[in-house]
Formats: structure tokens, sequence, C-alpha cells
């Protein structure tokens, strides 16, 4: 029989949280995680994240969880067990878990699960057919074993991992044939879907998959539209072409090991389905049992490190009290409290009162006028009018345009300003607005925005040149006096253009960041480049 | 829901949804079987599975066997198309000593009577039935090879698929909770969903029987107790009959789906309604299960759970009705062995419920513990 102070399940980044919070104070810890390493999903982020930059906004997962691997490693009464799969939560404290084939035994003094979320898969015609698959498990083929499992794919949903995966697919040279989403607007952040949409993928919302096409695999599906009601538009159906459809329609919180705790649960769909019910110190209604990340509710990584942080604090606190702790898991508290804040936080929100019976603070409305960009990803030129200098400023220098039009929780844009030109906020889920005066046209916070929402624009010069400046994700990179195809915000080609830089150093951390010359006349409307593929 | 109703099932397992079926089939309307949970959602769809008739009392022999028949012939019987998963491979029970040699030489015999054909096993015999079976301290056996298995949780579902057809309503999800008596009379149920005046009411709560009878104000000698119980991943069919000794502590069996499901007996389990499973049940399972079947021991353990036995006085069922309590009908304390039985006791419910005979002479009420008459069964686990 193993004892230890705190048993974390889950090597993902709450279960790395907490076991990092209550190894810094002083706990013995063990970590079990199923996999041959630690990280969870984190392993297979390749995009930056969002939140805030004191929570590691701005960084890719796989360089996050590269940083908790270094921090865990340091602290010596953490012990780490790999490839070892936690079985059951017995009522007389034991756990016991699989470790080369063997069940060992662990009497903990309290226990924090992390065992984080499984896929929903979704009824239609033929989802039986070799072909469709769900998008972390595409994920995983592609951005762990270094597999793409298809060509053209379709996508079903809309929500920031069907955004990210269709974005990742064709960075691993794929082509997503489209992103579909039952509800009339985009689900996941819109600076995701302009990042897919520039690259030429459609999004097509009030639409649902009907049916699958393929005998032994999958070569296309039908889809239909659906009308307000969602309910299937007669006649509207239309098929594609694909050889995968992949599913991203949402996360269910991996409950399992709790239900044999005897945790108790309640249906919060907002949350994400069955969830445990807890406190707000993450506490469940089984002595010494906490819980964290997307098994408390499906959320960002961001909230999965608060939630890690506050569980092991507060075990930290229930095994070893007279510690000072309670400070630091009011600041947690209240980190969470503002990354849940804003419109997108909304449901989480809406959840987590039906949860606790606690009414969290709703900000006050503000104007937000994306209504057509969450239904196309598209910003409208109203949209664009907001964030641009006037005529003369325009003239006068280079300057940022920053395509950050909705609300979400995320400020690595105002930290990474030089000059001070991007104001500070006065909470996380702010937009950011350009002090005109101070931007210089610099292009530093270009790399460093998750949404890859920021351009700079030069046209100081007279005559009909100009310059644009965009992150670019891609391979090849493109080299400098190459000329390249010019799109716009659906991906069309409006021309071509001479690159003119492309920086490209390890503190771009692989958004090289690219400068073009074009026609002045399309700075507005160029926001992607194509490398021209020499036959 | 029904306001008013002939009869008042309590409890949706195998033997409440037998007893629907048997007395629908015989005529009686309105009849309405409560559920608290699901179908077979206490001791049927947590049991082991197995059906045997190899008992050492008369009685329980012809009640296996009747129930056999019916498990043979059960979709003629039931008019469903359900299929049971009904695997017919025997039930080979192992003696460790001369004692339980001569106990199996008895029943046997009794067995025999009844014309089910049991027969007694040398060591070797053993080994053929079962070729990896450990006969090390082994000194025989028998062997009933129409013995076998069948899926609860189909059959508990056929059951209620067929009295629901024959106008039986069935509520899940609803608790009873309260029974009310007048002059040591029923008069009527209280449920969750409402209040269903009744004359009559079964109680085939299983687990719970005790405090269902309390609510007729009826001390029932019966109470609960922790079974454990596992499965593992399915592999191919490596054993065909039920393994099974009472001296060993054990039974274990491979589904038609491939999977092992196994048991022993607990040792001074408290009486309760604890169903959490212990990881100590999962060592000493798997001790004696590699122990018994070698082969196991390279098995995976997919899933383990418990369940509650409902125990009476002499391991046997009751079946009858209170002598206190006019209209309180009860098949209960099944001691771990519902499920092989219900059809036939269904049968018998049905039989006292609308006054005929006994379809079969078997004494199981609850007077034979006053009368000093209970049953001496000496094979169980």
């Amino acid at each position: 029989m193993i004892t230890c102070d705190l048993l974390v399940i889950g090597g993902g980044p709450a279960g790395i949280s907490a076991a990092v919070a209550a190894g810094k104070a002083g706990l013995k810890v063990l970590l079990l995680e199923e996999r041959e390493r630690l990280g969870g999903q984190l392993t297979k982020q390749t995009h930056r994240f969002f939140g805030s930059v004191a929570e590691r906004a701005g960084t890719r997962g796989i360089a996050i969880i590269k940083d908790l691997e270094t921090v865990v490693a340091q602290l010596e009464n953490v012990e780490i067990s790999l490839s070892t799969t936690a079985l059951g939560i017995y009522e007389d404290g034991v756990s016991t878990a699989l470790k080369s084939g063997k069940m060992i035994k662990i009497k903990p003094k309290a226990i924090v699960v992390a065992t984080g979320a499984f896929e929903k898969f979704l009824p239609f015609e033929n989802n039986d057919l070799p072909g469709v698959y769900g998008a972390g498990a595409v994920q995983t083929l592609m951005n762990i074993y270094g597999v793409l499992p298809a060509r053209r794919i379709l996508m079903i949903g809309s929500g920031n991992i069907g955004l990210i995966v269709s974005y990742q697919l064709v960075q691993a040279g794929a082509e997503v044939v489209g992103v579909i989403e039952a509800s009339p607007k985009i689900g996941g952040y819109l600076v995701h879907a302009s990042k897919i949409r520039r690259l030429g993928i459609p999004i097509y919302p009030s639409c649902t998959i009907k049916k699958a096409f393929g005998q032994d695999r999958v070569v296309g599906a039908e889809l239909v539209r659906l009308d307000e009601k969602w309910k299937e538009i007669p006649g509207s159906q239309f098929t594609v072409d694909c050889d995968a459809i992949c599913l991203a329609v949402g996360l269910n919180p991996l409950i399992d090991l709790l239900g044999q705790s005897g945790c108790q649960f309640k249906y919060i769909p907002e949350l994400g389905g069955q969830v445990p019910i807890r406190d707000e110190s993450m506490r469940t209604n089984v002595p010494h049992l906490y819980i964290a990340g997307d098994l408390s509710s499906i959320e960002e990584a961001t909230a999965a490190l608060l939630e890690g942080e506050l569980a092991g604090l507060s075990a930290a606190k229930q095994i070893r009290p007279g510690q000072s702790l309670e400070a630091r898991m009011e600041e947690v508290k209240t980190h969470l409290r503002a990354l849940r804040s804003g419109p997108v936080g909304e449901k989480i929100r809406s959840g987590l009162s039906k949860l606790t019976g606690e009414a969290l603070p709703t900000p006050s409305p503000r104007t937000n006028a994306i209504d057509e960009l969450s239904r196309t990803g598209i910003a409208s030129p109203a949209n664009l009018a907001g964030v641009l200098p006037d005529e003369k400023r325009k003239k006068t220098r280079a300057y940022a345009v920053i395509e950050c039009y909705q609300q979400i929780p995320c400020d690595p844009c105002v930290h990474n300003c030089p000059f001070g030109a991007i104001k500070p906020f006065s909470d996380i889920n702010d937009l950011p607005i350009v002090d005109f005066d101070l931007c210089t046209g610099c292009g530093q916070c270009i790399g460093r925005c998750p949404g890859l929402a920021i351009f700079t624009v030069d046209e100081t010069r007279d005559g009909d040149r100009a310059k644009i400046t965009l992150p670019y994700e891609f391979l090849p990179k493109p080299v400098r006096e190459e000329t390249v195809d010019l799109l716009d915000r659906s991906g069309k080609c409006v021309g071509q253009g001479v690159v003119k830089s492309v920086l490209n150093t390890p503190k771009q951390d692989k958004t090289t960041i690219v400068t073009v010359e074009i026609h002045r006349n399309l700075v507005q409307d160029v926001r992607q480049i194509r490398v021209v593929q020499k036959s | 829901m029904k306001n008013k109703a002939s009869v008042v099932i309590v409890g949706g397992g195998i033997t409440g949804t037998s007893t629907a079926f048997s007395l629908a089939k015989r005529g009686v309307k309105d009849i309405v079987l409560i559920e608290r949970e699901g179908l077979a959602s206490g001791a049927t769809g947590r049991c082991g599975a197995g059906i045997r008739q190899q008992w050492g009392t008369f009685q329980n022999c012809l009640l296996a066997r009747e129930s056999m028949k019916v498990f043979e012939n059960f979709q003629e019987v039931l008019g469903t198309d359900i299929d049971i998963e009904l695997k017919q491979k025997g039930y080979l029970l192992l003696a460790y000593s001369e004692k339980e040699m001569d106990q199996f030489r008895r029943n046997v015999e009794v067995q025999h009577q009844l014309d089910i054909p049991s027969r007694l096993v040398s060591c070797r015999e053993a080994k053929e039935i079962v070729p990896f079976l450990n006969t090390e301290k082994m000194l025989g056996g028998a062997f009933c090879p129409t013995d076998g298995h069948a899926n609860p949780f189909l059959a508990t579902k056929a059951y209620a698929k067929a009295a629901e057809r024959l106008g039986v309503e069935i509520l899940m999800k609803t608790e009873v909770k309260a029974i009310t008596v007048v002059n040591d009379r029923i008069k009527g149920v209280h449920t969750s969903q409402g209040f269903i005046e009744t004359d009559k009411v079964v109680n085939a709560a299983g687990g719970w029987s005790a405090q269902i009878g309390e609510m007729a104000g009826l001390h029932l000698p019966v109470y609960s107790e922790r079974h454990e119980i596992l499965v593992t991943e399915p592999v191919n069919p490596i054993m065909d009959p039920m393994v099974m000794s009472f001296s060993y502590n054990i039974y274990c069996q491979q589904t038609p789906h491939g999977s092992f499901i196994m048991g022993y007996g607990p040792q001074n389990e408290p009486r309760g309604y604890n169903v959490n499973a212990t990881w100590q049940f999962l060592e000493t399972m798997a001790r004696k299960a590699a122990w018994l079947l070698p082969p196991l021991k390279n098995m995976r353990i997919v899933r383990q759970w418990a369940g509650l036995y409902n125990m009476s006085p002499d391991r046997q069922p009751i079946v009858c009705e209170s002598e206190i309590v006019k209209g309180f009908f009860m098949g209960i304390g099944f001691s771990g062995h519902g499920f092989m039985i219900a059809p036939a006791v269904g049968t018998l419910l049905a039989d006292l419920i609308t006054g005929s005979p006994l379809t079969w002479d078997v004494v199981l009420d609850l007077g034979r513990y006053d009368r000093h008459e209970t049953i001496a069964e000496p094979s169980v686990v």
C-alpha cells in the first residue's frame, strides 16, 4: 500500500497544476497519468492560448506543457507515475491503479481528480463508416503521431475545437471542405473563424449532416439546411465530397471514476452534461475529494490550470491547516471569475450558478456589433471602420489594425506593445483599443496575438504601393522578393504582391511575420498570403 | 397512471415482472407494476446469470426444473422474439471432501427423481469438461449438462414487454412511499406519482423487501447482504459450464458474449444496503480464480460491482400471502438464487393471488419458520 498526502489523478493541465500547488505547500504528492507523458490535451495544442498573460496566454499549449513539466520535476515531494491508469476510488479511502500490468493500491489523505473529458458523438446515417473521426482524435493523430488521417475533411461543429483543428489540418497539408454548424452563429471565437475563412474554408451556419456516403470508407456527405427552429428545410440538401468527417460537437466530463467514489452529480448542459457537484474551492460532497479541469466543466485550458491550482491549495489547506494559503486561493478565484466574466463566459456562468446557486456578476452590456461576423467569420466594413485611424493619421506613420471584434478573455496584445499604444484593460474581456498617437506600426504585437488578428499597414508612401505585415504559420515560408498570392478575408485571391521582409527568429516561435508590398487599394482587403507553388 | 388497480406489484426485477406476466396471462386486469429505478436495476441485473437445477431438496429441484422448462421455451411461452441468450453447457460442481462428495451423491438421487440429467464426475471427467481445471485437492464433482446461463436483463425485459402487451401498466422511476392497511387488509399504495387504490400488493422488492414489509406493518424475517462480482474482457469460448464450489467458495462462468463472470460468498459481511464494490474483492477473487482456472490469470477485469442478496432464515425463498395482512403477497428472501427460479415463482404467486391451488406441491410460506419446518437446502454458495 502506497501512502501519500495527495493523490492527483490525471496529468493534464489541471492535474499538474494541482500537484504543483500542493507540492509547493509541502505535501507529499503522487500524480498518476495514464499516458506515457504528462500534458493531457496540451500535448497536441500547437496554437497559442488565449487568456491572461499571467496564465501564459499567447504561448502555445505545447510550450506551456514544457514549462509545467519543468516546474513539477523540480518539486522533490511530487512523484509522477506515468503509464498508470487509475482504476477505482473505494469507500475506505483506498485508490487503485494499473501500473505495468499490476494493480497498485494507494492510500492518500486527499484526492484531486482531473480526468478531463471525452468527445461527444453525433447520430447520422453511416456514422460508423471508417473515416468518421472525433476532432480530438484527428488532432492526436496529426500533432502527436504525425499521421494525417485524410486529405479532404468535412468538419462538423464550429466551436473552438472545430475551428482550431480545421486550421491545423490546413497547416498539415490537408484540405478542409467546410465547417458546418447547426446553430445560426459560429460557436467558437470569431478570430479563429476569421483565420480559417481567409484560408478559403467555407463555414455553413444553420446546417447539419444527414448522412455519410461510402461503402467501406467515407467518400462524401449529405448536408441539410436548418430553419430558425432547427428543423430541416425540405429540399435544401446538398452534398460534399470528402474522405473524412470530423466531429467537433462538444465534450462530456469523464466522470466514471467519481461515480464510483460516491460523488454526487447534476445534469447541467452548459457545463458539459453530468457534472460533479462541488463548491467554489473545488471540493465535492465526498470528504477529501476534489476535482478540477474539464471534469468539473468544459472550458479552456486556462480555467483548468486555475482550477487545478485551487483544488491543490484546498487539499493542502485541509491536510496541513495553518498555512496561509487563503490569499492565493482568493486570488485564483478572482482570476477565474474574471476569465468567465465576458460574453463568451455567459454559458459557463449560467451553468455555474445552477451548480452553486451563486449568481456571478454579469458585465454591463456593451455595444458589440458582430452579428454578421458571427454568422460568416468575415468582418464587415462597419467592423473595420471602428478600428482604423483617420485618413490623416494613415498618411503619417504605419499603424496596427487589430481585427478583434468579439469580447473574449485575452490580453497579450496589451502587454506586448513596447509603446503602450494598446489601452490597458480594466477587464480581461475588454476589446483592444489602439491609441494611434502612440502606435508606430512596429508590428511587435502581431506574433503575440493568439487569434492572429493583428496586422500592420504602411500607406505613408506616395504612389500606389503600400505594405501590409501579417502573421503566417504555414510551410513553405515565403522568401524575400518572392511574389505571393494575396487573399482577402474569404480566401479569395485578389492579386499578387512582393515579399519585402520575413521575420522568423526563435522569438517568433514559428509565427512568421511577413511584410508584403501590395497595391494600396488592397490594404484593407488582404489578410492572408499564399506562397505560389513552383511547378 | 391508474389510480385503482387489482394488484400492485412492487419491484421491476425478474420476480416482479414474471409475476406480472403470469397474472396477466390468467386474465387478471388492471395490474400495476412499480419500479423505483429501472427494470433489473437491483439484484436481477447484478446477479451471476447462472441457472442450475442441481439442488439438494426435491422442492428446489422442482422449481429449478420447471423454471428451466420456461427458459428453454422462452420465446414461445412469452410470445416474444427477445433472445435471452440461453446457454446450456452445464454446471460443474466441485467437491473437496468425502462429505461433500456424499452430499452430491444424495443430491443426484433427488435430482434423478425429477429426471434432471445430472451425474457424478471424477476429477478426470471434470478435466474433460474443463481441460484447464486445476483438480489439486479435488475429489470429484457433479455435473448437469442442461444447467447454464441466461441474460437477466433480456429475460426481465421480455417478461415486462409481454406483461405490457397483456395490459399491465409498468411505472418506472416510481417509488412506493407508504402502504395503507385498514383492518388488516391492504387498501392502497402511496407512490411518488400518487395514490393507487388496491386490495392486493405483491412485495417483489428484492433487497428492499423488508422495508416494503414495514410499510405494511410487517417484520419480515429477511435482511440484505452485499455480494460482489466481476466481469472480464470477452475472449474466445474456452469454458463450457459454470464452475462452482461450495467449499472453495467460488462460482465462475463464461457468458455467450465471451466474458467471464465470477464471484464468491463474502465472510463477515454486515447486514445492510451498501452496494459499493471493494478492492479487497478484486484481490481475493483474482487469487481464487487464477488458482482454480489458471488461464484466467492472464485476463483483464473490465468491471466490478455489487448487489444485494435478500437473505431468509433458511436461505430459501418466501413465497406466500401474509397471514396477518390480507392481500399482502410476497416473493422474497431468494438468498442469491432468485433469477433462476423466477419463472416458477411467478406462477406460484399467480396461483396465490388468484386463489388457485398451487401448481406444484411446495412449502414456501412464512409460517414454516413458526412450524419449524425450515427447508434444509445443503447446496448453496
